[in-house]
């Protein structure tokens, strides 16, 4: 399958002009600048593929914005070359901007005054919309999110759930052929981030429509993502599916065995005790391989075992842990 | 070019203005009052010269009708569209307009006609009844000039949208524009003859004023209207006008492409 997306050593850095504090610094910075180097992406490679959805994760300042900015062609990469269906995505903006459909969590495309349904209308003309087409892509759309009964209400009466909704329709009335969300469930409740996670799933699975969305929200990639790109100071920690970043981590899982007495001292070759607490004893499980069965085998039938509980670790704490290790595993292309 | 998507714009933008119609009394108002000042000075300075008299040629209701059309009619209110400009630049919302097919300036052209449209019928047009009710206003000294002066109010309109979107692009350098609106708005109440028409300027003054682009904006509009320049004189001063519109339209482009390389390449 030819890649949709293409990113090749590509890297960002920003001049900033250094301000110098104080008034006499205001003064000072009026005549001469300095400049200081923000590097905010930096050799960043990736492919990604037709129908691909991928969420690109990162804690704030990772460069996720800036990168998602480029793909979309308002930033020009400083290095690299980066190619979105084909072509350079600045060099073309007008025809990349009519084939892909962008979402921004933090800035509207609505029109503020005007209702949901005419900056609808409005978007059919500007990306020329057949009228069947669009008509049929708005009752879809539509129905799918739920916005019938405020579509005829003025943008700014609605509650964020509602404008998002709204916004992701707006970006998929034209057919798109790649969705970019950068963090489109900041500020949702429960229930909006539910809707707007499932709409995309199934999106991405039934249209066939390449997602690509940032997020600092887990949750968002083990609902929407098979893939996951990780990215921190600007680089590329990780690349590749969920469960093998676990197995990349060595993130193991947690044994909980609880007997009815205390059996004493416990030693598995098959699990390795981390704390002991009698009649209660956690294990952790090195290998992916290893199985409840190997570790209950081995354990025997001399002891007086009450409960099993295996624990998966949570996609958290696999982050978190990615995080503050930072390990140098990076750059590991599927 | 998609038509049909810039005409969107401008209904749009009058829709817009719909919405919040009840804020127009206090606009329409002031052009009231604003307008009756300048016809005050007017009948003051022509009834100090004797009621008859006729300063250049020009004769009293000539200039009421002057007064209306230099000022609300041709130098409409362009601090909308500078705030406009201006906070899509702060906020970094421009990058919204990029991430369309579109092209900026343009959608700003096409919304921008929907509230000077919305203004014309909500605003003007009531003030200029009033004005002919209470004042009398003059009909265009021919047919020719009346005609003359439909060519005259587009380009007119064009004049001032791109000198105030170039204005307005300068927010990309400055981050602010307060300060150069207020010297601009200034310079160019005096240079377009939105307040006093060239024909009362000292000479080497007119003659520069004459043929700077703001001229084109309230001037040669209205002068055109009143029968003040010859058929000859009207088609030239129409050419120049052009080709000053397309100098502005290439600067703009200019700019805008400098704006757009400066917020792609540096982020804003």
């Amino acid at each position: 399958m030819s890649a949709i997306i293409e990113v090749s050593g590509v890297a960002k850095t920003f001049r900033q002009p250094k301000r110098l504090p104080g008034m006499g610094g205001a003064l000072r910075s009026l005549f001469s600048r300095q400049f200081t180097e923000v590097r905010a992406v930096q050799d960043v490679s990736f492919t990604i593929a037709p129908g691909e959805a991928v969420g690109y994760l990162g804690p704030n300042g990772a460069g996720k914005s800036t990168m998602i900015k480029m793909m979309t062609g308002i930033l020009v990469p400083s290095a690299g070359t980066l190619s979105v269906l084909g072509r350079e995505p600045h060099a073309h903006r007008m025809t990349n901007a009519a084939e892909i459909g962008v979402v921004f969590g933090q800035r509207s495309q609505l029109w503020w005054d005007l209702p949901v349904r005419d900056s609808f209308d409005l978007h059919r003309h500007i990306y020329e919309v057949p009228e069947a087409r669009f008509a049929e892509n708005l009752a879809f759309l539509t129905s799918m999110l739920g916005m019938a009964d405020y579509l005829d209400r003025p943008v700014r009466q609605l509650s964020l759930g509602q404008r998002m909704r709204a916004e992701i329709a707006m970006a998929l009335l034209h057919d798109p052929k790649i969705l970019f969300l950068d963090e489109p469930t900041i500020g949702l409740d429960v229930v909006a981030k539910d809707a707007v996670r499932k709409f995309l799933a199934r999106i991405n699975r039934e249209r066939g429509t390449t997602i690509i969305l940032t997020t600092h929200d887990l949750q968002d990639i083990e609902e929407i993502c098979p893939r996951l790109i990780m990215v921190d100071d600007g680089k590329l920690l990780f690349d590749g599916e969920l469960p093998r970043l676990r197995s990349a981590l060595g993130s193991r899982r947690r044994l909980r065995l609880e007997f009815g007495t205390d059996p004493g001292p416990i030693n598995l070759t098959t699990a390795r005790l981390v704390t002991d607490d009698g009649a209660a004893k956690h294990f952790l499980l090195d290998s992916e391989d290893t199985s409840i069965l190997d570790v209950l085998t081995e354990l025997g039938n001399g002891y007086d075992l009450k409960d099993v509980t295996l624990e998966e670790p949570a996609i958290e704490e696999v982050i978190r842990t990615f995080y503050q290790s930072k390990p140098q595993l990076a750059a590991t292309t599927p | 070019m998609k038509a049909r998507a810039y005409a969107a714009f401008t209904v749009n933008a009058l829709q817009t203005r719909l919405t919040y119609r009840h804020t127009i009394w206090a606009g329409a108002f002031g052009d009231l009052v604003f307008i009756f000042a300048r016809i005050a000075i007017w009948v003051s300075v022509y009834g100090a010269a004797g009621a008859a008299s006729a300063a250049n040629g020009v004769t009293l209701p000539e200039m009421i009708t002057y007064s209306l059309l230099a000022g609300p009619l041709l130098y409409w209110d362009y601090s909308r569209l500078l705030a406009d400009v201006g906070t899509a630049i702060r906020s970094g919302d421009v990058a919204v307009y990029l991430l369309k097919p579109l092209h900026y300036p343009a959608y700003l052209a096409a919304s921008h006609l929907g509230h000077f449209l919305f203004e014309l019928a909500a605003s003007t047009v009531p003030v200029a009844v009033i004005i002919l009710l209470v004042f009398g206003l003059q009909p265009p000294a021919s047919l020719f000039h009346g005609l003359a002066f439909l060519a005259y109010w587009p380009l007119s309109f064009m004049i001032l949208f791109t000198l105030a979107t170039l204005l307005g692009l300068a927010a990309f350098w400055l981050m602010t524009v307060q300060s150069l609106d207020w010297f601009f708005n200034a310079i160019m109440t005096l240079l377009s003859g939105g307040m006093v028409p060239l024909w009362f300027f000292p000479g080497w003054l007119a003659a520069i004023a004459g043929h700077l682009p703001f001229a084109w904006i309230s001037y040669y509009p209205a002068a055109v209207y009143l029968g003040k320049l010859e058929p000859g004189q009207t088609l030239l001063y129409f050419g120049i006008g052009l080709v000053w519109l397309a100098v502005l339209l290439a600067s703009l482009a200019w700019l805008w492409s400098r704006a757009r390389d400066r917020l792609i390449v540096q982020g804003g």
